[in-house]
């Protein structure tokens, strides 16, 4: 036994020893940028998913017909132009030449057919990308570099929808030759870098793409590793290891470290990520729009914005932040009053020390303190409530879904597309998934008028309309529309955060 | 022996689909894993719901969808991963051999501590030496281990530079996630080997052996060592299959791409597949775990093999 011990001893020794021995401090390859990203979406495939942590890696490996950057402005991409036809029901693009995919696969008409007709057709259906896109009917090739894309009916979203995810424009052959499986672990695109190699829940390797058709890259190298732990990430980031977190991995909490740190910068900006606590408009205390605007006005949301969430988020009045297609800048909402919020309560004949309950996500450190505070401003005018957190997808898949919620539950939203239409139409019309309590027929049609309609000034009014007539019958409590917080190193240059998490990084630089 | 083993066997199978029925079931009752699909992704139809629960084969009954696993398992084909689908056996065989290593490295320092520690503190009953490591287990006892692992990031990865804080990428990244497991598994075993060895101290054999001559060494480590080895290899053995399973939030912590990532990522996932074989796998092994024990005593006491 002895012996076995001391060969351990040994073994262990050597390990411990060979620690310091290899450990050569950080890489520093010429131009290589590390990022951590918090999930591996599992498949590269455009189709597959609707994970932010898709498009943060691959907006650098794909390009669609039309391009947004992070000022969110609809741009060219594979398509150099585009012209609405037959009252919108026909979009005519006007294809870039000399581009080819990864492989060298040239790109032209018959890629766009290919890319639109898998995804509306049978591999498409396994994924969740198609439900964005059913409002294109075909897609037919006038020339090698000339496609007319017929509509069912207009849809005024798709020229953005077209910029990203689903969209990705992907090489035919490619496909065809080595099959689905391995695209999803191998993708190959027109975009600025190209993929090298995937090792799953750890990382995805990318090389520069020298024959971009935007311009070589300035780096030769990504990594993007998988690190969901945001105090893991934050130390990496510190280590120098990588370069760049991305969100959603740093909470506000932990914003003060890496401030702290003189290699290290915080960049924040506008997300799309809009929270509020909605309400049970079908039964108990809150049914009554009485008691719901109460609520809202004995919460002062200014207090919890700056306090809680140390400015790293703007307060909202309806759900949906400023850079949302509907935001209404001259919307008023309730304001903070809490002697007023009483008057209603007793208009409503709600007596003190009536209890309400409110549903929230148990891992959303945020959204937890927010809770209590809110708790404690309603039990000031006389309203006890409890918190009940539960597991995030527990909550989104079963209890709101199933209409099982307290009074109060919280919802978060925020599509990348930046359109009002994306939480409006999911959160407000008669019988989606994710609203268990409301019918509205005025409220319905108004979010039908809008959905055709290629007007944009139009549209945008009636969007206005249904976030004003929301808030009129106080549909949910709004909250804050949070920042994407991203941790930077100093290193990093050319960086431009964007609000949807897709990153290019054609023009970084790293030191 | 061999009527011991297939009884064994039999027992092993019967846990393992037990355990596997209860996972599945009771997995599938929290969420929609289309559903999930569509978070952010706006509004979706019923009909959008139905094409992809038709292509994750949820939309089939429970019993048939367990019937299809246990299918699978037998013909070592766990299906594809619902998060990309990525075939589940390479998620496993990526996964797996990270966190044997890790926990086999944890167990080894835990041991090479805790025996001459343990015996220490036994032959210095009462005095200083067994005082402090005492106080060492009693500490060690008390830390959360997340706490541990912070701490020794902020030293040896960030302020010291020395070792990678996450991530298995050399010999340097399993330092710190073994010596935490390490650190946190020797405080129970220091206090196990102490009052094993003290009981067996005061054995007629022990004082036979010392007044023999024997040098203290040889009487420690030969004679009451190896006496007091049985309840001491069944206790490593039964944790280590405890650390499989526990090994979960070290992972975590150190980004280790092992099982307890991968069934923390399932559940958030509901990724029915990954997660029902991480169980099998896992509970496979602590049957096996508890099987190897078994007949280790064999091998350590000739008693118990010529039974």
């Amino acid at each position: 036994m002895h012996s076995v011990t001391r060969g351990l001893a040994a073994s262990f020794l050597a390990l411990a020893l060979s620690g310091t021995a290899f450990y050569a401090g950080p890489a520093a390859a010429a131009g290589k940028m590390t990022i951590s990203t918090p999930q591996d979406p599992g498949s590269w495939d455009p189709i597959d998913t609707f994970l932010v942590q898709w498009a943060a890696v691959a907006t650098n490996i794909f390009d669609g017909l039309t391009y947004r950057g992070p000022d969110l402005k609809i741009v060219p991409g594979l398509a150099e132009s585009w012209e609405e036809l037959d009252g919108g029901k026909r979009i005519r693009f006007k294809l870039r030449q000399n581009v080819k995919f990864h492989d060298g696969e040239p790109f032209n008409a018959a890629a766009v057919k290919f890319t639109f007709e898998r995804l509306l057709g049978e591999q498409g259906a396994k994924g969740p990308q198609r439900s964005n896109y059913t409002a294109i009917d075909s897609v037919e090739v006038i020339d090698d570099y000339t496609v007319d894309m017929k509509l069912k009916a207009p849809d005024p979203v798709l020229l953005t929808k077209l910029a990203g995810y689903g969209a990705m424009i992907v090489p035919p052959k490619y496909i065809t030759e080595k099959g689905e499986d391995n695209f999803n672990t191998n993708p190959v695109g027109t975009g600025p870098f190209k993929f090298v190699s995937y090792q799953p829940k750890v990382k995805i390797k990318l090389e520069a793409n020298a024959d971009y058709w935007g311009g070589a890259p300035k780096l030769s190298e990504l990594e993007y590793r998988f690190i969901s732990e945001p105090a893991t990430a934050v130390a990496e980031l510190q280590a120098g290891r990588v370069d760049l977190v991305i969100p959603p991995t740093i909470p506000i909490g932990m914003i003060p470290v890496i401030a702290g740190d003189s290699k290290l910068d915080v960049v924040s900006v506008p997300g799309p990520t809009v929270d509020a606590l909605r309400f049970n408009t079908r039964d108990g205390l809150t049914a009554d729009p009485k008691v719901r605007k109460a609520i809202i006005m004995a919460v002062d949301r200014a207090t919890i914005v700056k306090s809680i969430l140390a400015g790293q988020a703007t307060e909202i009045v309806s759900f949906q932040g400023a850079l949302s297609f509907g935001y209404d800048k001259d919307l008023k909402g309730l304001p903070y009053d809490p002697a007023g919020a009483k008057k209603l309560l007793a208009e409503a004949g709600v007596k003190p020390g009536a209890t309400l309950q409110i549903d929230i996500r148990g891992n959303d450190a945020t959204m937890n303190e927010v809770a209590q505070v809110i708790a404690s401003y309603l039990q000031m005018v006389g309203l006890t409530a409890t918190i009940k957190p539960y597991e995030t997808n527990v909550l989104l898949n079963d209890i709101i879904p199933q209409g099982k919620t307290g009074a109060m539950f919280q919802q978060k939203w925020g599509g990348w597309t930046f359109d009002f239409d994306n939480t409006a139409y999911a959160m407000y019309h008669s019988g989606e998934k994710w609203n268990p309590y409301d019918k509205d027929e005025t409220l319905d049609k108004l979010l039908e008028s809008q959905r055709p309609l290629t007007d944009r000034a139009e549209r945008e009014k009636i969007l206005k309309d249904v976030a004003k007539y929301a808030a009129d019958r106080a549909l949910e409590l709004p909250l804050y529309n949070s920042k994407s917080i991203y941790g930077i190193s100093k290193r990093v240059k050319g960086f431009v955060a964007p609000p949807d998490n897709r990153l290019k990084l054609t023009d970084v630089t790293v030191e | 022996m061999a009527g011991f083993l297939i009884k064994r066997l039999l027992q092993a199978i019967f846990v393992v689909i037990a355990i596997t029925l209860v996972v599945s079931f009771a997995i599938r009752l929290t969420g929609d894993p289309a559903l999930m699909m569509f978070q952010g992704g706006g509004s979706m139809t019923e009909e959008d719901l139905a094409r992809i629960r038709v292509a994750l084969g949820t939309d089939q009954p429970f019993i048939v969808q367990y019937l299809n696993f246990l299918k699978g398992m037998v013909t070592l084909d766990f299906g594809k991963s619902f998060t990309g689908g990525t075939p589940v056996s390479l998620l496993i065989g990526n996964a797996l051999p990270a966190t044997l290593l890790l926990a086999f490295i944890s167990m080894a320092v835990s041991i090479v501590l805790s025996i001459p520690l343990g015996i220490k503190a036994a032959t210095a009953k009462g005095k200083a030496a067994d005082q402090a490591i005492r106080i060492f287990s009693l500490v060690g006892l008390s830390f959360p281990n997340f706490w541990l692992a912070t701490m020794l990031v902020l030293l040896f990865a960030i302020t010291l530079g020395w070792l990678p804080p996450s991530g298995m990428s050399g010999a340097e990244s399993y330092v710190m996630p073994a010596i935490t497991m390490g650190i946190i598994l020797t405080a129970t075993n220091v206090r196990l080997v102490r009052s094993s060895m003290l009981e067996t101290l005061q054995s007629q054999y022990v004082m036979v052996a010392r007044a023999k001559g024997l040098s203290e060494t040889k009487v420690l480590y030969k004679h009451a060592l190896r006496n007091c080895a049985i309840p001491l290899i069944t206790y490593f053995g039964l944790q280590f299959g405890g650390l499989l399973g526990g090994i979960v939030v070290i992972e975590r912590v150190f980004n280790w791409p092992g099982m307890g990532s991968l069934a923390f990522d399932a559940v958030a996932g509901r990724d029915y597949p990954v997660l029902q074989a991480v169980i099998t796998v896992l509970s496979l092994m602590i049957v096996g775990i508890n099987l190897l024990v078994d007949i280790a005593y064999g091998l350590v006491d000739p008693r118990i093999r010529t039974e």
